[in-house]
């Protein structure tokens, strides 16, 4: 989606300091000019299709229409993508820029660590630098993650500042820029940030809706009814919503972090429910949580992907406008979501994924038989098991883990005496 | 002329070079903090930077973070409360000028038009808010100009050269130039090597008149000895904030002494 010079509506610009603008700049024009260049495009598909495997598939779920008796249901397969989420669209589209500007070194910001596997992934593989800004808290709730990062030669800094969360993250990344530019990219993971970073990221990922429109035309000759994404910063919702932005009867449903409730602090949600208010940080304008007094808020969601505070200013204008409804679903519809998929029809979502396909659950025996939706399947759901297992009171996982403790302490032990 | 601009003008007819202290409002408390910008007045200060602490400073560094997260950790602040203290201490110290520095959001939120007015009515001339660029400030200046409130232009280093000119022919009160890349105080996020900082004062002063305000990395007597000559005002920040932290009132006071009585 086109800004109007970077704002969307009455959200979006860049509010950033002075010490950036000129990087700032330098991206705003590096970006138009990639996009008119026939040369960066062929090397993005290519990119696209031979590292991460594009297109992915459009999946009919058979089992699951049935099941609800309404709308047929369909899935939009970004699990597939390499690294595993659609993550890997963006930051093969910035990585190809950065090599394109002829800086050495990406920094990122990262939650779970599903943005900062796709940066250090894309890094390792086109020779950048990669540092990777993680709150402290995250590194302990998502080692693994942390430790593919490592292995993939990033450095991984834990912010302990503020709530030691991807909004603190967020902050020391755009701190680390403010020294770094001359050599360093700051990699955004999602369509937030200052402008042209919105935009940017969005165009990077419509290739999601871009496919489904070829793919629903060819499967069942028509675009879908509803569209249905997960919203946290927003990419994957942009990415799937915005090719269909003119298919006026095309209708589209954002769905956030509801989390454990609706008091401040328990959730993500800033488009629904009167719950976020305008605000300018971060480089930006959106719905933001926060005080009275301006103050930003902590968030929670049992998808570490969705625990953030703002919303991309794309998302807040469309969802302004009427074209986008803005929905959310609980912890626990989450996982009930997630578990429903898994019996039915054999596919691990993520959860940030399962809030979409909650949301959508909700619906489908309301819609009528012939009409088609479109989940967007942003991400599979591996990274989850720690917290699946014990959001499922699955009794035989901690037993796992002490074996696992044990055995891991004799071998430490035994390479010690050797 | 601007009436901060006139202060500075005045002012340095009797001094070398003008002091401007920072402190956060609110860190550790309110009180300490007032009564730390007080000794400071005290002290000879003419210049209070008072920083509203906001949740996401994006352009501190760790000293200055952690005194923002610190002022809001167990307490409500709010810009009203804050207005009214700074605006009674500039009536107690008449001799010196306070500026106000902020996010943008906690002042966006108050509302930028009464902030302003509010600014004007305690007599706090400068207003500095490093996340809102020249573009995108229409509002704020149309507010500024109708109530001679100035606000403050960042430049730095790597501000682009025809940009710089501009920003430097549009300041009022005082211009504030970065003196290096990054964020404030001693942090892994310091830039390296620059054009002399000499030189980038000397190409700020071809542009503008109205006088320079010099922050960033300042820390010892030598930096600011280096500023005589070349800027109006030394903004010490970080490094008065570490004194503080280090050995309260006492080592802070040592260091202003230093760096500006001796
Ligand atoms: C699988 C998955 N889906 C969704 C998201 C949310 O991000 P966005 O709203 O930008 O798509 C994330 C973020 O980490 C993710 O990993």
């Amino acid at each position: 989606m086109q800004s109007n010079n970077g704002y969307y509506g009455e959200f979006g610009g860049s509010y950033i300091p002075e010490i950036l603008y000129s990087s700032q700049q330098q991206i705003l024009h590096a970006f138009e000019e990639a996009k008119n260049d026939p040369a960066f495009i062929a090397e993005l598909k290519d990119t696209w299709q031979n590292y991460s495997g594009r297109p992915t598939p459009l999946t009919f779920c058979k089992n699951l229409t049935d099941y609800f008796g309404g709308a047929q249901i369909y899935l939009k397969r970004e699990d597939l993508n390499q690294s595993g989420a659609h993550k890997m669209n963006n930051v093969i589209g910035q990585a190809l820029l950065v090599k394109r500007m002829g800086k050495k070194r990406v920094i990122a910001e990262t939650g779970a660590g599903q943005h900062g596997v796709a940066t250090a992934l894309i890094a390792a593989r086109l020779g950048l630098e990669c540092t990777i800004y993680m709150g402290a808290k995250d590194v302990k709730r998502q080692y693994p993650n942390v430790f593919w990062m490592k292995q993939l030669g990033a450095t991984v800094v834990p912010v302990a500042e503020g709530a030691q969360t991807l909004r603190d993250a967020l902050d020391e990344a755009l701190r680390d820029w403010s020294s770094s530019h001359e050599d360093s990219h700051y990699l955004i993971g999602t369509t937030c940030g200052c402008a042209p970073f919105p935009e940017m990221v969005a165009y990077f990922q419509s290739v999601i809706g871009e496919e489904v429109k070829e793919q629903s035309q060819a499967q069942f000759g028509q675009y879908p009814d509803r569209l249905y994404a997960c919203v946290g910063g927003g990419s994957n919702a942009c990415g799937l919503f915005l090719p269909f932005l003119e298919e006026k009867e095309v209708e589209m449903i954002g769905v956030e972090a509801g989390g454990k409730g609706l008091e401040l602090g328990q959730h993500s949600i800033r488009l629904s429910n009167g719950l976020g208010q305008k605000g300018i940080a971060q480089g930006f304008a959106t719905m933001f949580l926060q005080d009275a007094n301006g103050q930003l808020q902590e968030t929670h969601s049992i998808a570490a992907g969705l625990d953030y505070v703002g919303v991309s200013p794309i998302i807040a204008h469309l969802a302004q406008e009427g074209r986008i409804q803005m929905t959310y679903a609980m912890d626990d519809e989450v996982v009930a979501a997630c578990s429903l998929l898994l019996k039915k029809e054999g596919i691990i979502p993520a959860l940030e994924s399962s809030h979409a396909l909650a949301g959508a659950f909700k619906d489908a025996p309301n819609l009528p038989k012939e009409s088609r939706i479109v989940i967007n399947l942003s991400g599979r759901g591996d990274k989850d098991i720690f917290n699946v297992a014990k959001a499922m009171n699955d009794a035989t996982f901690p037993e796992f883990l002490e074996d696992y403790m044990a055995d891991y302490k004799e071998h430490l032990n035994n390479e010690g005496e050797a | 002329m601007s009436q901060l601009a006139q202060y500075i003008a005045e002012k340095r007819q009797q001094k070398p070079i003008l002091s401007m202290t920072h402190v956060v409002y609110g860190y550790p408390s309110v009180q300490e903090s007032l009564d730390w910008m007080a000794t400071l007045l005290e002290a000879g200060a003419d210049f209070i930077e008072v920083q509203f602490p906001f949740s996401d400073p994006v352009a501190d560094g760790p000293t200055i973070v952690a005194a923002c997260h610190g002022a809001l950790h167990d307490q409500s602040l709010t810009v009203e409360q804050c207005l009214t203290d700074i605006g009674q201490l500039g009536r107690d110290y008449p001799q010196a000028r306070i500026a106000l520095m902020s996010y943008l959001n906690p002042m966006y939120r108050y509302g930028l038009e009464k902030l302003v007015k509010r600014c004007a009515e305690e007599n706090i001339q400068g207003l500095i808010l490093p996340d809102l660029p020249y573009e995108q400030a229409a509002d704020l200046r149309t507010y500024c100009e109708a109530n001679g409130v100035d606000p403050v232009w960042l430049v730095t280093p790597v501000t682009p050269k025809d940009r710089l000119a501009f920003l430097a022919k549009e300041a009022t009160g005082f211009l504030y130039c970065v003196a290096r890349s990054g964020v404030t105080g001693n942090s892994n996020h310091n830039g390296g090597d620059q054009q002399s900082l000499d030189e980038y004062l000397a190409e700020i002063n071809s542009h503008t008149s109205a006088p320079i305000g010099v922050g960033f990395g300042i820390r010892e007597k030598a930096h600011v000895d280096a500023l005589k000559g070349k800027a109006d005002v030394a903004i010490i920040g970080s490094a008065l904030l570490d004194a503080y932290n280090k050995g309260g009132k006492e080592e802070g006071l040592k260091l202003f002494n230093n760096l500006f009585n001796s």
